[in-house]
């Protein structure tokens, strides 16, 4: 059954897009990731003009992480004044990136950002993703249990002046590093039309020192502010967010992610992912190969001001 | 960026340029009408046949043996940007404009335009995308560079890949010289705006008849409503779109906190 997409100005069929949401979804239930930085080449490769993939998919991350960040909430696995921080560096990088998506969008550049974005950011997680579970699946067979990773020191940047308390986070640091970081995601998250936890969770982790048990959850409050924002500039300044689209995926992408989050416990977590990290260098892979390659048509049209 | 006007684009001009107001005389030969009066684009629209239709009054020249109807889009500035490969890897370089080009440009005939009439007689007419081929070759135009010459060729290619650009030689059917009835597909991705129709009833080669109309092609219900306020409520829009999603969001954590 065909629907016509209103923004995207295309027609496609609504079971593919609800499979689609559903595939990713179940994957990102699966894996314990926003899936955004699958959905959004997923939408390019059917031929949604990867602006509109990039707006769209913000949106949909919204409503994906309001359903898994109220159940840290209920947990009290939040630290607010974190998310709060990292949110306010967010809100500047989201704005700052849709600006150079838009800058990039007139100059009939930005699918080249995207896809730039997409195969460097693919390729770096995807590695080193695949080099730990192998070393992690190696030792075990060994029967050596594996040593758990020693970041470097960070401290000098977490003294830096502004200092506060976290005290959910048990911390007393300066608000530079997690404004930093908050911006750099929020630029990425405009630009990939991802939430970007792949990079805040990490950066979380080993730049912050957060303990583990507060960092999802902060990272899925700040991305639902993030992504809302990122939603809502790239309305404003581009008139790229089909909200028709979104609504199918996120259909199909919040039943997927309960039945992938069922599945996902009774499965060996390095195993998964491996797995997970196959695909995202399959996909990071792919979108490098179509940058590449020689294209059948070399060329392509725009109307002026607007579409993808 | 290479960003420049297509010089070549004069060759296009026949297209665009308002004919010679064609004489009343010609208008009261055709009485015409169109299967519908508007085209509706629903959310499941996937495309439809139009059927164009008349009569031709035999009265003042005699029967026609020859009937062309054209349908015609708003008119759209489109960049056409060529890939080349930089670093290594293929990214947009070169663009061209053409500037007030119908979006969308249908040509309906009973026999193949170019046994009708001359082309020249064509570009004045503006019967055919293949006039914009035809007249590039046209010594008396400036001459364009290749790239110029290869962009118009590719801009008229992706244009009727789309099903943007059409031509049928064999779509209009005449009726003893005196009716006549055409189909013009219709793609499912078609420009939304104000059409126009345009009749040409023609005895071996000259003008006898001339009608034209209006077609009103918009996108409806829910899809329009979003479309327009995409466009001209933009932060509404973004606002109602972060909504919907926050509700489906919690809705769900709701329902499978439940089970």
């Amino acid at each position: 059954m065909l629907i016509y997409l209103p923004i995207a100005e295309m027609s496609a069929n609504i079971m593919t897009l609800i499979g689609m949401g559903g595939l990713v979804g179940f994957m990102s239930g699966m894996f314990g990731v926003g899936g955004g930085f699958l959905m959004t080449p997923l939408l390019i490769f059917i031929g949604v003009p990867p602006a509109v993939a990039v707006a769209s998919e913000a949106n949909q991350i919204v409503a994906s992480s309001v359903s898994g960040g109220l159940a840290y909430w209920q947990r009290r696995a939040i630290d607010i004044p974190m998310g709060l921080i990292l949110m306010s560096g967010g809100l500047a990088g989201a704005y700052s990136g849709v600006q150079l998506f838009k800058l990039l969008r007139a100059m009939g550049q930005v699918d080249l950002l995207i896809s730039l974005s997409y195969v460097v950011f693919l390729g770096v997680i995807g590695t080193l993703m695949l080099r730990e579970s192998i070393q992690v699946i190696i030792a075990a067979r060994k029967g050596s249990p594996v040593q758990a990773r020693r970041p470097g020191q960070h401290s000098w940047i977490l003294r830096l002046p502004f200092r506060m308390r976290f005290r959910r986070s048990k911390l007393y640091i300066s608000v530079i590093p997690p404004l930093v970081i908050g911006y750099f995601v929020g630029v990425l998250s405009a630009i990939m039309g991802v939430g970007g936890g792949f990079i805040m969770v990490p950066a979380m982790i080993y730049i912050l020192r957060m303990p583990t048990n507060v960092v999802i959850g902060t990272s899925l409050f700040q991305i639902i502010f993030v992504t809302a924002s990122v939603t809502i500039f790239h309305a404003v300044e581009n008139q790229t967010v089909d909200i028709v689209l979104a609504g199918l995926l996120m259909i199909g992408g919040v039943l997927g992610a309960q039945l992938g989050a069922r599945l996902g416990q009774r499965l060996r977590g390095e195993q998964l992912r491996a797995l997970l990290a196959l695909i995202v260098l399959g996909v990071g892979v792919k979108l490098l190969l179509d940058l590449v390659n020689q294209p059948d048509e070399l060329f392509s049209l725009t109307r002026m001001g607007v579409g993808g | 960026m290479m960003r420049f006007t297509l010089a070549a684009l004069l060759v296009l001009m026949p297209l665009l340029v308002s004919r010679p107001a064609l004489a009343t005389e010609f208008q009261n030969v055709l009485v015409t009408d169109v299967s519908k009066d508007q085209i509706s684009i629903r959310s499941n629209y996937s495309g439809e046949t139009l059927l164009l239709f008349g009569a031709i009054d035999t009265q003042p020249y005699g029967e026609a043996d020859g009937v062309v109807v054209v349908l015609r889009g708003p008119a759209q500035d489109i960049i056409l940007r060529k890939k080349n490969k930089q670093f290594g890897i293929w990214v947009n370089g070169p663009a061209y404009t053409f500037g007030d080009l119908p979006s969308f440009y249908a040509v309906a005939s009973s026999r193949p335009i170019a046994d009708l009439l001359p082309n020249a007689r064509r570009a004045e007419l503006g019967i055919g995308a293949d006039v914009l081929k035809a007249s590039n070759l046209d010594p008396k135009t400036p001459h364009p560079t290749p790239g110029e010459s290869e962009a118009v060729a590719a801009f008229l290619r992706l244009k009727q890949q789309a099903d943007l650009f059409a031509a049928q030689s064999d779509a209009v059917e005449i009726i003893h010289g005196k009716l006549f009835r055409a189909e013009i597909n219709l793609p499912a991705g078609m420009p939304v705006g104000a059409y126009t129709t345009e009749f040409f009833a023609f005895q071996k080669g000259t003008l006898i008849g001339y009608q034209k109309g209006e077609l009103p092609v918009d996108i409806v219900g829910a899809g329009h409503i979003l479309h327009e306020a995409a466009y001209n409520m933009s932060l509404l829009y973004g606002i109602f779109g972060v909504a919907v999603a926050v509700f489906m969001g919690w809705a769900v954590a709701i329902i499978f906190r439940r089970r």
